[in-house]
């Protein structure tokens, strides 16, 4: 399938150049020596054309060779072997995460390679990006030792990294985990015994060496998730010097059989089993009253993996759609319903081929809308200026994150599903690429915090934030950019229905406050749908900014431009998106304060 | 050693060609590479460079999009770029080979490399004019190149097998397919690739200004026929290879 590979980069194209302001991100500090506008370009064709010639074609023995775990070892297809040293080579892998790499790129841009990468072959990408938080962990919360220790391989790709979250009987449940540490007479130093699984790149042939950041609990921390301490867990120790000592008494047990992303090793490890494997302690112990510091360092980690979660789940969406685009321009059935007596079509000139079409493509373009904006404000965090710039974009990350978790990876399940019903009987075969692509997807919405947990993270944590400012000034900024657009030429209905979803939204906001107090359980049996209301609200005021200057290009290029029908397409894009999916808003609105408690009113033994 | 590529910047391999209301070939909004063939050229002259040290500059005639292609060249690790700027010149091959030689001329050069024809006009006529403007010899469809001492052998492909060319330096070379595999532009090329110089010339520059003009003229462009749908025989195999025997004889009259 790989070798037919489909992708474009003009949407982002689009984004970068006419929609963000990508110009100032490119004007501070951090990138004004190194990258102009007219760079852009060229580094986005550069990085499809890796996706396409170089990524690609290892997709098929992801899902097919698959990582293996044979005589306690565990490897992974030889292609990716090859794919690995040329990524870490090129610049294209673990570099771009060191703040002082000379020439890294905006997360704007570098957001957008992923992307494509993570399309071309979602089963490899773990395996450079997992590094990306594990470095980052030890860049924000080590000593200046810890850093000389281990970063240096770690940017160069020699190591690779992993989160060690979840054990047999916790995973959501993360306060639960029974990982022990024990102090040693180096206070930093604990010895690490447990059972960790569903590690993502937990364990392969690929790096020297896997350098796993752990949550486990001290001796006498505090009972929950309060009592997590984080640790620098080498699989092979390493030394002061930075040299690889003996091997840490890091076992894997098995490698998980799954679904999809077979080439990405999910493995159980086990720490410890000898009594000799040892983690070095980021941060502080706990304090007297047994709290510790870890599950606020890892969030650092889990945020990122959230944002790259959301992304593969519309790269995967995209490339699903991709290939149902090319079929329904090729395949012939049946005939125009308006000229019955004509010859046979191609199922593009389908009316029904294409709502599933339009709905696949508006569903990825209000994600990737949601995931580059969101990309836009992780920029002005970092690399701003402005100290209260700085500060509001971080607000805005903050509700903007469980959004762009959970909305793509909900969604490519049913978009992947349309992309193979176009496929007709054909979608349901593994001869054709887009079944994998349904497969590779579902993790997505599990993984990183189930999209529950981002739905209660969303309702019950990132409502209230700072006493409910930060998603006030959110929510005001979305619309607000929805009134800028009121007299959008052509626009008046898809204005209408942004402005009547802001007040459906002002309503479940309302009833959930007004009532979670007299049955909180109303909370979790809506939160799901709250969030997807969110995505949709932000989503559809996005498109129709896009819409804006899409218009507005249509203008000056005139209908004959060879550009015009991607133009056009924008249009019509955020026009079904407002009129197709952002009405479901108000289906949920009524849902909501009907408030129909039969999910939890019936009998376990009903169900 | 100094060696000099000649690239060409040309339509995408994946680039559907339609004409336009006049009948040449629509330029707008295809998207354009490096035209194949010069990625090898440019590759070896790299690889020649790494070796033995010296400067690659990359040089093409064309509108400032050629630009793009030449930056590749740069990011991939090329020093300096050229681009000769034709203005309302016509161009054949005739005129661009005059071009470029004039261009290389005023160049120190070692080792001039190009690809042995471009994919769009496929005329493979370039790079052996500028050799024979520059008065240098020329080895065509190189498949490998080794150079020492002043001196190259290079192997290039002919009917039925391959033959050992030994030449002495300065001499163009034209790239086959097979000479090497060329690399990606590394995101730290990419990004170093517009610090490097891009001189910006005009036939004025080159004292060529109203000198060059096209000597063949392209009339007219037609596309292929489309391809016509296959015809399916359906059946027992023995039934149907006697059908498509007898289709092939009397319907396609092939056999």
């Amino acid at each position: 399938m790989s070798s037919n590979f489909i992708y474009s980069n003009r949407d982002h194209k689009f984004i970068l150049k006419e929609w963000l302001n990508t110009e100032k991100i490119l004007n501070f500090d951090a990138f004004k020596d190194n990258y102009e506008m007219d760079d852009i370009d060229m580094i986005l064709d550069e990085g499809l054309k890796v996706a396409k010639e170089v990524v690609a074609p290892t997709n098929i023995d992801g899902d097919k060779i698959g990582a293996k775990f044979e005589d306690g070892k565990v490897t992974t297809p030889p292609s990716f072997h090859k794919l690995y040293q040329f990524m870490q080579e090129n610049g294209y892998g673990n570099s771009q995460f060191d703040p002082d790499e000379e020439g890294k790129l905006p997360t704007l841009l570098h957001i957008a390679l992923e992307e494509f990468f993570n399309a071309a072959n979602p089963a490899f990408h773990p395996y450079i990006g997992l590094a990306k938080g594990a470095s980052n962990l030890i860049e924000l919360f080590g000593t200046e030792e810890d850093k000389k220790r281990f970063l240096p391989k770690m940017y160069s790709g020699e190591w690779s990294g992993t989160m060690c979250l979840t054990e047999p009987c916790c995973g959501s449940d993360v306060g639960e985990i029974t990982t022990k540490a024990f102090a040693t007479e180096d206070p930093r130093v604990y010895k690490i015994k447990g059972t960790k699984c569903f590690i993502t790149a937990g364990d392969h042939d690929l790096t020297e060496n896997i350098i796993h950041l752990l949550l486990a609990k001290c001796e006498g921390a505090a009972p929950g998730t309060k009592g997590i301490s984080l640790f620098i867990v080498p699989k092979i120790w390493v030394n002061e010097d930075g040299s690889l000592g003996e091997p840490n008494d890091v076992t894997t047990v098995a490698i998980e059989h799954k679904m999809g992303i077979k080439g990405s090793a999910t493995a159980m490890l086990s720490f410890g089993d000898e009594g000799t494997c040892r983690g070095i302690l980021l941060g502080n112990p706990p304090d007297e009253n047994g709290k510790a510091e870890g599950m606020a360092q890892m969030f650092v980690m889990m945020n990122g993996a959230r944002q790259g979660t959301g992304l593969t789940a519309m790269a995967i969406a995209q490339a699903a759609y991709n290939y149902a685009l090319q079929y329904a321009k090729e395949r012939v059935q049946g005939k125009s319903i308006s000229n019955p007596k004509g010859p046979r079509v191609r199922i593009i000139e389908h009316e029904d081929i294409r709502r599933m079409l339009l709905f696949q493509k508006s569903i990825i373009e209000a994600s990737r809308a949601m995931i580059m904006k969101n990309s836009y404000y992780i920029d002005l965090s970092r690399y701003s200026n402005d100290p209260e710039e700085r500060k509001m974009a971080q607000r805005r990350i903050e509700v903007n994150n469980p959004l762009i978790k959970a909305y793509p990876s909900d969604m490519v399940w049913q978009t992947t599903a349309e992309a193979i019903q176009v496929h007709g009987g054909y979608g349901f075969t593994e001869e054709y690429p887009v079944a994998q692509c349904a497969r590779d997807s579902k993790i997505l919405s599990i993984w990183e915090g189930t999209n529950f947990i981002q739905s209660l993270d969303l309702v019950g944590r990132k409502w209230r934030l700072d006493n409910g400012k930060i998603f006030a000034e959110w929510f005001k900024e979305v619309a607000e950019s929805i009134e800028s657009n009121k007299d959008l030429e052509g626009f008046a209905r898809e204005y209408e229905i942004m402005s009547k979803a802001v007040g459906a939204y002002r309503e479940i906001q309302g009833f959930i406050a007004a009532n979670f107090a007299k049955n909180i359980k109303i909370v979790p049996l809506y939160s799901t749908r709250v969030l997807h209301a969110t995505a949709m609200l932000w989503g559809g005021s996005l498109l129709l900014e896009q819409a804006a200057v899409a218009l507005q290009k249509i203008q000056e290029l005139g209908e004959n431009h060879f550009d015009y029908p991607f133009y056009q397409g924008k249009v019509q894009t955020a026009r079904f998106y407002i009129r197709n999916i952002v009405p479901e808003i108000f289906k949920i609105a009524e849902i909501i304060k009907d408030c129909d408690t039969s999910a939890v009113d019936i009998l376990e033994e009903g169900l | 050693m100094n060696i000099v590529v000649c690239l060409k910047q040309t339509f995408d391999t994946e680039a559907k060609i339609t004409l336009d209301a006049g009948g040449k070939i629509e330029r707008k909004g295809v998207s354009l590479i490096m035209n194949p063939y010069d990625e090898f050229a440019v590759e070896e002259a790299l690889r020649l460079k790494e070796k033995d040290g010296g400067e690659v500059t990359v040089i093409s005639v064309g509108e400032s999009s050629a630009q793009d292609a030449l930056r590749q060249a740069l990011a991939m690790g090329a020093d300096k770029a050229i681009l000769v700027d034709p203005g309302e010149a016509e161009l054949d091959e005739y005129a661009t080979a005059t071009i470029l030689a004039k261009a290389i001329s005023g160049l120190e050069y070692d080792i001039i490399l190009g690809g042995f024809r471009a994919i769009d006009d496929g005329s493979a006529q370039v790079a052996g004019r500028v050799a024979e403007i520059l008065n240098v010899p020329v080895v065509n469809v190189v498949t490998k190149l080794e150079v020492e001492g002043g001196k190259a052998v290079a192997t290039r492909e002919i009917e039925g097998g391959s033959e050992l060319v030994e030449v002495a330096l300065p001499a163009v070379f034209t790239a086959q397919k097979g000479l090497n595999e060329p690399r990606y532009p590394s995101m730290k090329g990419i990004m170093k690739a517009k610090k490097k110089p891009m001189q910006k010339m005009t036939l004025g520059d080159l004292g060529l200004e109203g000198q060059v003009a096209a000597k063949v003229k392209a009339l007219s462009y037609s596309l292929p026929e489309p391809r016509k749908a296959g015809k399916i025989i359906p059946g027992e195999a023995a039934e149907a290879a006697r059908e498509l025997a007898k289709l092939l004889r009397e319907e396609a009259k092939v056999i």
